[in-house]
């Protein structure tokens, strides 16, 4: 069951549209997975379209503008191509013969995401470029897989996919949305005989605090962006 | 405004859920007919208020026009995609508006391919991708690290430990020493390549 959901704030500026693209694709790929998050966000955008639909007066100089771009507007014929059936997209990602399922936004990174990668600990991760808004990752934790404790220097964000995971504060189930910064250390680590796979977004390096782990520091940018 | 509560009457000659329905008649019309009669009902109702949400948004009269313009293109170009049963004609409206201004916040601030507003709400469009194959390489594991952290020569080992295990610094690490602080970073760097270059030889 879903425990952790984004906060109404960040439901309602996703909803207006004014969250930032980062928190906006997470929120979305949780709205994917959450039903009632996603009845909570259709409200919200019913909510800021009434306040829209007031009525609004034009100047002179407006209705000037807008006969010409009335004109212009018309003179372009109708966009047929949006008639056409769309391609079925992938709606699974493979992993050592695995299929998971994702959510419709992270859909279109199934066919951009790079390379699976193998980490320490049972861990695997591959990329997902999201230009100047940072690098995210699908992380897969196999059964005992763990991520050894860190603090965060930024914001992490982290929605659960497929499977089971704890880190010493909460156990988080397929649905999940958390979200850690500087406050928070934790010691991600799976006990789902299945594994569990996560889609997470760090916009800076993670700082591991124990043991020889913190010999990962140097590197963290190197696998956990 | 869809629930009946008693409004301001007199200011509006039109009840919102009549209007909603005879918006929604007039953009039908247009998807069938390309009407144009009926598409200026539309402008002429949306045009303005887009502009006045525009405006509270990007604060640029500018900009706003901008925005005005390229919803009603998309409401003339796609109204085949408008469907009454899903909502309101201003709901569908506001949420073009909004996507288009997801998209020129990003542009203006100059940010190349990240999160496009298709992806968060593909209201106007579909998502295609091609499948997608991955098979799991090989991993580190901290024993691993473990191994290359001892293979590394005594003195860099040394410097290895007391920075980034100890978590001293590296001039509290030439003190320690007794070797000058350029010694150190110079030592720290070395080690730093040589455990990247195993790192990257087990990929
Ligand atoms: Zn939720």
């Amino acid at each position: 069951m879903i425990k952790f959901h984004p906060s109404p704030e960040q439901l309602t500026a996703f909803a207006e549209g004014t969250l930032s693209p980062v928190e906006s694709l997470m929120v979305s790929a949780h709205c994917d997975m959450c039903s009632r998050c996603e009845t909570r966000v259709a409200d919200e955008v019913e909510r800021a379209a009434l306040e829209f639909d007031e009525p609004a007066t034009s100047s002179h100089t407006e209705d000037q503008i807008y006969k010409s771009m009335f004109a212009s507007i018309t003179q372009v014929p109708a966009d047929e191509a949006t008639y056409l059936s769309p391609k079925a997209a992938p709606s699974a990602i493979e992993l050592d013969g695995r299929k998971f399922e994702l959510p419709r936004t992270l859909r279109r990174y199934a066919s951009s995401m790079g390379n699976w990668s193998g980490l320490v600990g049972r861990l695997w991760q591959a990329p997902v470029d999201l230009g100047e808004a940072g690098v995210a990752h699908f992380i897969y934790m196999g059964r005992g897989g763990s991520v050894p404790e860190h603090t965060h220097r930024g914001c992490e964000y982290t929605l659960v996919l497929s499977g089971e995971f704890c880190d010493g504060l909460n156990t988080y189930d397929s649905g999940d949305f958390i979200y850690m910064n500087g406050e928070h250390t934790h010691a991600p680590h799976s006990d789902d005989t299945e594994g569990c796979l996560v889609f997470s977004i760090v916009d800076q390096p993670l700082h591991f605090t124990s043991g020889i782990a913190r010999l990962l520091n140097p590197f963290s940018h190197l696998f956990f962006r | 405004m869809l629930v009946g509560i008693p409004l301001d009457q007199s200011n509006n000659t039109v009840k919102p859920k009549e209007c909603a329905s005879e918006m929604s008649a007039y953009i039908v019309e247009v998807a069938e007919t390309r009407c144009k009669r009926s598409f200026a009902k539309v402008f002429n109702y949306f045009a303005p208020r887009l502009r006045s949400y525009a405006l509270k948004q990007m604060g640029n009269e500018a900009l706003a026009m901008e925005l005005v313009q390229d919803t009603m293109s998309n409401v003339w170009q796609k109204a085949h995609l408008f469907n009454a049963e899903k909502g309101s004609p201003s709901t569908w409206i506001f949420t073009i508006a909004r996507n288009i201004r997801f998209d020129m916040l990003r542009k203006l601030q100059n940010r190349k391919e990240d999160v496009c507003s298709d992806d968060l709400w593909p209201i106007l469009c579909e998502q295609t991708a091609d499948a997608n194959e991955a098979s799991l390489d090989q991993q580190v594991t901290l024993e691993q690290i473990g191994y290359m952290f001892e293979s590394l020569p005594v003195k860099q080992k040394a410097v290895i430990e007391a920075i980034y295990i100890d978590g001293k610094s590296q001039q509290e690490v030439a003190d320690e020493l007794t070797i000058p602080l350029g010694t150190v970073k110079s030592r720290t760097r070395l080690a730093l390549q040589r455990l990247k270059g195993m790192l990257h030889d087990n990929d």
